[in-house]
């Protein structure tokens, strides 16, 4: 037939223009699929927290109520929120090629995650040492669950960004340096996603209540 | 394609912005210190989720789209797609939890007066 085309080497079977394969993309949607199933793992914390929260799992020991400090939450908000600001703003540096600027912003957000850790800890510390530990009661069993994955979260956030530091300088902004940086500026701002949850459920409303 | 060649030149490297970043910390922090504000005054709880939800609701919406981006640009469909995705999962997962307890609790456990006069 006529209108028949033969395949050969003057025919183009697919669109010749079509991208390159793109590593950094395919790197940062496989990590943000990884925060949302991490997510989920929180939801399901809340979720368990949500049921435990009444004096009868309290089992005689302290609800929410009668520890939780909503200032002292309301500080450990902005905290994280400078801490993500910081690292977020060493990524407009990153636009430019500044190391100096992506180190100095690294650093201020691990200065702010450490002061947001230093305070969650000590309270959990005070609780602990006035007989409120992990065991007291399922209530005080999965707060401690709660706050400790969040901050385990942030723990290994800070050790990521030393190790991206000492990256930066031997490596430089190379393709795999590029797309561990995008992805921990992911990972660091889905803590200040999770830590509202928590301010606002756990410090404000089972604070309140 | 550029970003091919140049990791800088990468869409998601070219998203950041100071004043979306600052907007961003400023809006979700304003959230935060408002619910705070409201909280303090003691409303019934009905009021208090109303107003606590809102709060988390907007301050979530613009951490998505401030801090992470989220937007319909190819660079980032498939992240608010998959997102919009896992919505369900999350109202899933925390709401039935949270009824199945809600509703065994009034059918196992004792009297609520009672049981907030066991607190401590």
């Amino acid at each position: 037939m006529a209108s028949h085309t033969q395949a050969g080497a003057d025919v183009v079977l697919w669109n010749a223009s079509a991208d390159a394969h793109d590593n950094i993309s395919a790197r940062t949607y496989g990590f943000w699929l990884y925060l949302l199933s991490d997510a989920l793992i929180i939801a399901a914390v809340v979720a368990c927290y949500a049921v435990l929260d009444n004096p009868m799992n309290a089992a005689g020991g302290p609800l929410g109520n009668q520890f939780l400090s909503a200032s002292k939450g309301l500080v450990q908000t902005f905290l994280v929120l400078g801490s993500v600001l910081s690292y977020s703003l060493a990524t407009v540096a990153l636009k430019r090629g500044n190391k100096l600027g992506v180190g100095l912003g690294m650093v201020g957000a691990i200065l702010l995650a450490v002061l947001f850790l230093g305070i969650g800890m000590g309270d959990l510390a005070a609780l602990s040492a006035a007989g409120n530990g992990f065991a007291r009661s399922g209530y005080l069993s999965c707060f401690f669950t709660l706050i400790v994955t969040h901050a385990l979260h942030m723990g290994f956030g800070i050790l990521w960004m030393l190790v991206m530091l000492v990256q930066i300088g031997v490596f430089g902004f190379t393709e795999n340096v590029v797309a561990r940086l995008l992805n921990l500026r992911m990972f660091w701002q889905f803590q200040a996603s999770v830590w509202v949850v928590v301010y606002i459920y756990v410090y404000l409303f089972g604070g309140a209540h | 394609m550029a970003a091919h060649n140049d990791p800088l030149a990468h869409p998601e490297v070219r998203q950041g912005s100071v004043l979306r970043y600052v907007l961003g910390f400023v809006a979700s922090g304003a959230a935060m210190y408002f619910a705070y504000v409201e909280a303090l005054g003691k409303p019934p709880v009905v009021e208090l989720l109303e107003i606590l939800a809102g709060a988390l609701l907007f301050s979530l919406l613009t951490q998505a789209a401030l801090f992470f981006g989220l937007d319909i640009s190819r660079a980032q469909i498939w992240k608010s797609v998959s997102l919009i995705l896992t919505v369900p999962l999350f109202i899933i997962m925390i709401g039935i939890t949270v009824w199945a307890f809600a509703s065994l609790y009034n059918r196992t456990m004792p009297d609520p007066a009672i049981m907030n006069s066991m607190a401590m």
